[in-house]
């Protein structure tokens, strides 16, 4: 392309295979490949049928995955959103056995999910000074302590109309309802990253917030809807975590936000915002839940699962790193 | 003039208003509960709450060079747990070195830590995240779901019920660390570079801090103390399992925002980190006595925290704005 100037400007990314297969991404698919393969050698039970059957029982955390990657992307991060997922699970249960009708459960669980996320999005917004891990700290509390309180004694609750919950549970074939909203909402949301105004809007403002704001986006606006989607899909979290367990308790979804964290990191998006790819992270919450399927099926300790995610979160980030450092290094040399 | 700069140097100062916070705390639980404030409950409380006070000056350093560490009650119930099964197995019978090799371990999780966030350059909430995954998985693979118990503990224990000079040794024990690390921050050169690190990264590097360094060294702070924290915990509990003191990481991270030190990095100090813990440790037995029902103790604590944040928010930007004005003039 020539410029202005006469000057050749060729600045065109070029897609090569080997770079795309030498991508993050690329290195993820080749993960997850291997990963099937090792499960299916270990496993003789790891067909598609079973591991279909199984995946909702770990598939509802995926629904934090995508609007925590939103957020990660800001430069933000949201420690709440397990509470979250325990007050809304808690709203709906409660709702649910008082004789509401299912559609309205879903509304409310929803709903109680939106207005958390609006709490911490007007606190964050409001309070810039402060970072948000310590704002979601203190509201990560405060839901799931509402939760308690509401819960009262006993700490738990389970639904009585268990069959319109077993509804939403039902599958097409092998294939749960779930899995096909989580297949819409991963095109959904990687489609609003990569092509629509608001996704480009997150990348700017993550990596440079100073200059987003003197070029007329609206920061602050954009980071409140990031905290409402994410309010929003902790509630659709939460009902899909009810539809398998049918009630909620006071440790319902603890933990969950460390989880969608941790995939959105093994997936390539960093947490110091700006950085990364959707679809990174979904192949990652894909390897994780197949990973998680797989050595549970050969009875693997649990914890000893938790120690091979934590393993792999760290060399996630670590050896990219290492491997740009060695890449400036070459460069120093071959200069000097 | 001089003392009018002195006055306003005290109620200027975030330390001061932390103390006027603790005392009206103080106050209202005293009027409501004449029991609370005697000599025997306010150990108690500070006995109950060794472990928070003691990570806290942990924390504080690893917050003071910009960093955070959310591992720490893995690496805690790690040594604890290894510690507990070593005695209940009988390879071990000396409490001393019982702690020796809690904090041996410690120590070591955070060097891991340490030179993965210094070295490595992983941010340090996603390798302290991951941490919290591998230590716990840790403690709990240790135990091979066996615990420790009161009876196998034997006289590990006794540590934490026995008295030197009149003071429970536990209180000993937080006492002398808060001396330590008061002394350590304030007149030591490592405890300037902490500082100097959080402030201007940059500027530390290039003034001849080997940044890597002090960060190494931070996380190894905090997971001695960790590891010292898991060996007290089982003694005052009596008991050591897996999932011991798990989500502390938020009590004492809690503590030190509301004592002022900044997530930021640069900015805190060890009063303020003890006062923090302090009122976050008089907040929790007050509310029991002021009639709040324990179902609403988290909500309440929350609450607390988050308003404590804010007010700290308003206050600093009404003080710049203040100082603005002064320029103006």
């Amino acid at each position: 392309m020539a410029g202005k100037s006469g000057r050749e400007i060729n600045a065109t990314p070029q897609n090569t295979l080997k770079k795309s297969i030498l991508s993050w991404e690329g290195i993820l698919v080749i993960i997850f490949l291997a990963v099937l393969v090792l499960c299916r050698i270990l496993s003789p039970n790891y067909t598609l049928n079973n591991v279909l059957r199984e995946m909702p029982k770990y598939l509802s955390e995926i629904f934090l995955f995508f609007p925590m990657a939103y957020i990660l992307m800001l430069g933000e991060i949201d420690i709440s959103v397990g509470s979250i997922v325990c007050l809304s699970a808690t709203a709906g249960c409660l709702a649910s056995n008082a004789g509401t009708p299912f559609p309205l459960v879903i509304l409310i669980m929803l709903l109680v999910g939106g207005l958390c996320g609006v709490v911490n999005g007007l606190i964050i917004t409001r309070f810039p000074e402060l970072p948000s891990m310590i704002v979601t700290l203190g509201t990560q509390i405060i839901f799931r302590g509402i939760a308690e309180i509401v819960l009262g004694n006993g700490g738990s609750v389970s639904v009585t109309d268990s069959a319109s919950f077993r509804a939403i549970s039902k599958r097409v074939g092998p294939f749960p309802y779930m899995f096909f909203l989580v297949v819409i909402c991963a095109v959904v949301f990687v489609i609003v990253s990569v092509k629509m105004k608001f996704g480009r809007e997150l990348m700017a403002i993550g990596s440079n917030r100073r200059t987003s704001l003197y070029s007329g986006i609206k920061v602050k606006a954009t980071i409140f809807k990031a905290y409402v989607i994410m309010g929003v899909f902790s509630g659709l979290a939460a009902l899909f975590l009810t539809a398998a367990s049918y009630g909620a308790n006071t440790t319902t979804g603890d933990g969950f936000e460390m989880d969608a964290i941790a995939m959105a990191v093994f997936g390539g998006i960093a947490t110091t915002g700006g950085k990364g790819k959707m679809i990174g992270g979904i192949i990652a919450a894909f390897i994780i839940v197949c990973l998680r399927i797989g050595l549970g099926q050969i009875n693997m300790n649990s914890q000893l699962i938790l120690l091979i995610i934590g393993i792999l979160l760290i060399a996630a980030v670590i050896l990219p790193n290492i491997s740009a450092s060695f890449k400036a290094a070459k460069k120093k040399k071959s200069q000097a | 003039m001089e003392k009018k700069s002195l006055l306003k140097k005290i109620t200027g100062s975030r330390e001061a208003s932390l103390v006027i916070v603790l005392a009206v705390l103080l106050v209202i639980v005293t009027i409501l509960n004449p029991a609370f404030m005697t000599a025997n409950n306010i150990l108690e409380i500070l006995k109950n709450n060794s472990i928070t006070l003691i990570l806290t000056l942990g924390m504080l350093c690893v917050l003071l060079v910009g960093g955070i560490d959310i591992s720490i009650a893995s690496t805690l119930a790690f040594a604890g747990m290894s510690v507990g099964l070593l005695i209940k197995y009988g390879f071990l019978s000396s409490t001393f070195l019982g702690f020796v090799i809690a904090i041996a371990i410690g120590a070591l999780c955070g060097l891991i830590i340490g030179v993965i966030i210094g070295y490595g350059k992983v941010t340090p909430i996603i390798a302290t995240m991951g941490g919290m995954y591998i230590f716990r998985a840790l403690a709990y693979l240790v135990g091979n779901s066996q615990w420790a118990g009161a009876d196998a503990l034997g006289s590990f224990k006794n540590f934490a019920l026995e008295k030197f000079l009149g003071l429970n040794k536990v209180i000993w024990v937080v006492i002398i660390c808060y001396v330590i690390f008061f002394l350590l921050l304030k007149w030591t050169k490592f405890g300037r570079n902490i500082y100097a690190v959080g402030s201007n990264t940059e500027a530390a590097e290039i003034s001849g801090i080997n940044v890597a360094n002090v960060k190494v060294a931070v996380y190894v702070i905090m997971g001695t103390l960790s590891g010292l924290c898991g060996a007290l915990a089982t003694s005052i509990y009596a008991s050591a399992q897996p999932n011991m003191q798990d989500g502390k990481e938020m009590d004492v991270i809690a503590a030190c925002v509301i004592g002022g030190v900044s997530m930021s990095g640069g900015r805190g100090s060890v009063p303020g980190a003890l006062l923090g813990a302090l009122i976050l440790a008089v907040i929790g037995k007050a509310l029991p006595l002021v009639g709040i029902d324990a179902i609403a103790q988290n909500t309440v604590k929350g609450v607390l925290i988050v308003a404590v944040i804010i007010l700290n928010v308003i206050t600093q930007r009404t003080l710049d704005r203040k100082n603005l004005e002064r320029r103006e003039m």
